[in-house]
């Protein structure tokens, strides 16, 4: 919620017109102002201009009067003064003698003859010739002071309705507002779309780039890249050849993870061709007993008992490799008894060795889990562990099931795994298989259990040797945390 | 030749002598009195700048009297009473009370009728919504008067104090004139005044044309009937026969379409002779006034 708060993390379709919208807010705010401003200063000399004439008039017209102290004829004066200057709206005027006395007012209700307001006398005496006028204020005043040679005579303080001009300011400030306000919608929505426009290739590549996430990248289509122009078009065109070289790489770790395979099994089958060689010469050997001796019942039940035990061991050895390598049509589960089947497809390898490999199988049953590829990773760390491992040493493959993990775990007593093959397993994906060719088997280990979604883990423990485990969620509850 | 040249002098001689007669004549005529051009002067007594009255005034007077008519106003009745008294207008429409204080200069020519009475009142009004309930509540006010020669505008309440003892100017706060009866309806209706000296029968017909004015004012106190404004001449007339046709016309006026006209705009009856015993009434405040001192 507050990453999306942070405007850094909008995307550039909102931000631009966005930007554009505040760039024109300012505009318009500095010009309504300068437009407001010079309204007022336009309405205050206008308006400063007919008060003077009112009281240029007024003055002439109401001086001789004044000095008479002639309450009716400046009561009359101020009158038809009023109804000279309709335009100027004139609300209230007041003529005083200079100590502030009334002689005459507009409404001499509000200032009755001879009164004196101390509010009156205060601004005479503060400015006498003053002029007031506040941009939105509904009134104006404009106070005259009456010198009759030399000497103050008295006051004429004018108030004029200004709510005409107040209104008109009005009217300029929403129009203002109103003109601003859709000019910025239209550049903002123009910005917007011109935004949207120039992004589109972005998007397209985003989404490509999305897609190829997972596997490998999928080209963006030809007349896509044909009608996009410019930088964009030479942008398509290396992404697209980008593309094509991944895939190049993708086809290539294909083909490298085949050669391993069939390395592997070369390497079986040289064991399982020693494996099925020492029993022959026996095998031989009864034969000829059988041929020589054969009249002789003990020797030839003897001789025939050598012969099937000999028998049964290569045809469980040949079973079993068939097992292992047959190309099984459908992928079937991992069963307990798998595990068994490499105890014995590793024995050979072993024996050649001299080490020995110890199977502690927890496992029950099926398990929700593809059964070759999970061999094939096991296998290929036990014939790690087993070259690793010196001569008379042991192997232990654990296997077992925890919270909806399987556990599978080599421990040798080898030298410990180099740092390199180590980063083979463990490290970024994009480390690829060292360089002298060993290590392969590893790099196909690391890519099948990560295909299933598992991890492996290396530890050297403290007795020595390495202990390396794959952890692989079963695919009930890989497939439950994939809904999550 | 020399014989016309011997002429001829003669002959300039007498054209310049006819000229010069001529000359003198005219000068003569546009100088003093105009060979009959009645000049019949106004007070404000009666609805001042109503310039289409005046006008039709001026008409029916001139198609009447068959002289050419002016008609002089001036802002106050002493001005009007001056040129009267002087002897430089035929006669005047003035009012009761410089009639009476100059009354061994001057003639009554006739006296306007009002709701076919030569009498009228004068009021004292105050603002619609003044609490006084009669004069004495009027005390330390601002009162407006007309005119200082007015009967009704001001001789009447000055006389009404004067009887109660007192001086307009001690009574109220402050008095002004407004040298004009509806000046003085203004003046109240605005506030300016909190009380007035008007004619009556100016306020009556105020009350009809412009009652929103009056409307803003309500008559206080109404004076006893007092003698209508008259129409005065010079007691030595300047020329008795332009009087007389002045008298005639403004004595048959109503017998005229055109001087039934101006009647109905004065919302007049007529004019008639009336006997100078008419205005005793207003000589005896006049009276009262001069002994009050």
């Amino acid at each position: 919620m507050l990453s999306r708060l942070d405007p850094r993390s909008w995307p550039i379709t909102v931000k631009v017109p966005l930007a554009v919208a505040s760039l024109m807010v300012l505009v318009g705010l500095i010009l309504s102002e300068r437009v407001l401003a010079r309204l007022a200063d336009t309405q205050e000399r206008h308006l400063r201009d007919l008060a003077q004439s009112y009281l240029d008039g007024l003055s002439s017209a109401v001086a001789p009067s004044m000095l008479r102290d002639d309450t009716w004829e400046v009561f009359d004066a101020i009158e038809r003064a009023r109804d000279l200057h309709r335009s100027l709206r004139p609300l209230e005027t007041v003529v005083s003698h200079a100590d502030g006395r009334v002689i005459a007012a507009s409404d001499p209700r509000r200032h009755p003859v001879g009164s004196s307001s101390e509010e009156r006398q205060r601004v005479q005496v503060a400015g006498a010739e003053s002029f007031s006028f506040e941009a939105g204020a509904d009134t104006a005043t404009a106070v005259r002071k009456l010198s009759y040679p030399g000497q103050t005579v008295g006051f004429i303080e004018a108030v004029f309705d200004t709510r005409h001009l107040a209104a008109e300011r009005r009217g300029v400030m929403l129009a203002l507002v109103a003109t601003n306000g859709l000019l910025t919608l239209l550049l903002a929505t123009a910005g917007w779309l011109l935004v949207a426009r120039m992004m589109r290739p972005v998007t397209i590549l985003t989404n490509h780039l999305g897609l190829a996430r997972g596997v490998s990248a999928v080209p963006i289509a030809e007349d896509v890249v044909v009608r996009q122009r410019g930088e964009f078009g030479r942008l398509f065109r290396a992404y697209n050849a980008l593309a094509a070289s991944m895939d190049e790489r993708e086809t290539l770790v294909k083909k490298l993870a085949e050669e391993e395979r069939l390395g592997s099994l070369g390497r079986l089958a040289s064991a399982l061709a020693h494996e099925i060689n020492n029993p022959l010469g026996g095998l031989f050997n009864a034969l000829a007993t059988l041929r020589t001796h054969g009249h002789l019942a003990h020797v030839r039940a003897n001789a025939i008992g050598l012969l099937e035990r000999g028998l049964v061991g290569m045809r469980d050895v040949v079973r079993t490799t068939l097992a292992v390598y047959r190309e099984e049509k459908r992928p079937r589960d991992l069963v307990a008894s798998d595990l068994a089947d490499l105890q014995l497809l590793i024995a050979p390898e072993a024996r050649r060795k001299s080490v020995s490999v110890t199977l502690e199988n927890a496992l029950d049953g099926t398990l929700p889990l593809p059964s070759t590829p999970v061999r094939q990773a096991i296998l290929n760390l036990l014939l790690n562990a087993v070259a690793a491992s010196p001569e008379g040493a042991g192997v232990v493959l654990n296997a077992s099931v925890s919270g909806g993990l399987f556990v599978a775990s080599v421990r040798d007593r080898g030298p410990g795994l180099p740092e390199a093959a180590a980063q083979v397993l463990v490290g970024p994906m994009a480390v690829t298989p060292l360089r002298d060719g060993g290590g392969l088997g590893l790099w196909t280990t690391r890519r099948l259990v990560s295909e299933l979604g598992g991890r492996i883990e290396v530890d050297h423990p403290g007795e020595g040797g390495t202990l390396l485990r794959l952890v692989i969620p079963l695919r009930s509850a890989q497939e439950l945390s994939d809904v999550a | 030749m020399l014989a016309e040249g011997s002429a001829s002098p003669d002959r300039r001689r007498l054209l310049a002598a006819a000229v010069a007669v001529f000359l003198a004549r005219g000068a003569q005529a546009g100088e003093a009195a105009p060979a009959g051009k009645i000049r019949f002067g106004l007070t404000p007594v009666f609805l001042n700048n109503d310039l289409e009255l005046l006008g039709r005034l001026q008409g029916y007077l001139e198609r009447a009297t068959g002289h050419p008519v002016s008609l002089i106003t001036r802002r106050t009745y002493q001005e009007i009473t001056a040129l009267l008294t002087t002897r430089q207008i035929d006669a005047a429409w003035i009012c009761g009370y410089p009639f009476v204080t100059h009354r061994s200069e001057l003639q009554l020519v006739a006296v306007p009728l009002w709701r076919s009475r030569p009498l009228y009142q004068s009021y004292v009004i105050v603002g619609s919504d003044s609490e006084a309930r009669d004069v004495s509540d009027l005390a330390g006010g601002i009162h407006a008067f007309s005119d200082p020669d007015s009967n009704s505008g001001f001789l009447v309440t000055r006389a009404l104090l004067a009887e109660m003892g007192l001086r307009p100017e001690r009574f109220f706060a402050r008095a002004f004139f407004t040298y004009g009866h509806r000046n003085v309806i203004r003046a109240v209706a605005s506030g300016l005044a909190g009380s007035g000296s008007v004619d009556g029968y100016v306020y009556e017909v105020m009350a009809q044309i412009e009652p929103e004015l009056t409307g803003r004012t309500r008559v206080l106190r109404r004076s006893e009937w007092l003698a209508f404004p008259p129409v005065a001449a010079p007691r030595m007339p300047l020329d008795e026969i332009r009087l007389a046709k002045l008298a005639e016309a403004l004595l048959a006026m109503p017998a005229h379409l055109d001087g039934r006209a101006v009647l109905a705009m004065l919302r007049l009856d007529g004019f008639a002779r009336e006997e100078a015993s008419l205005f005793d009434a207003i000589a005896a405040k006049v009276y009262l006034l001069a002994r009050a001192g």
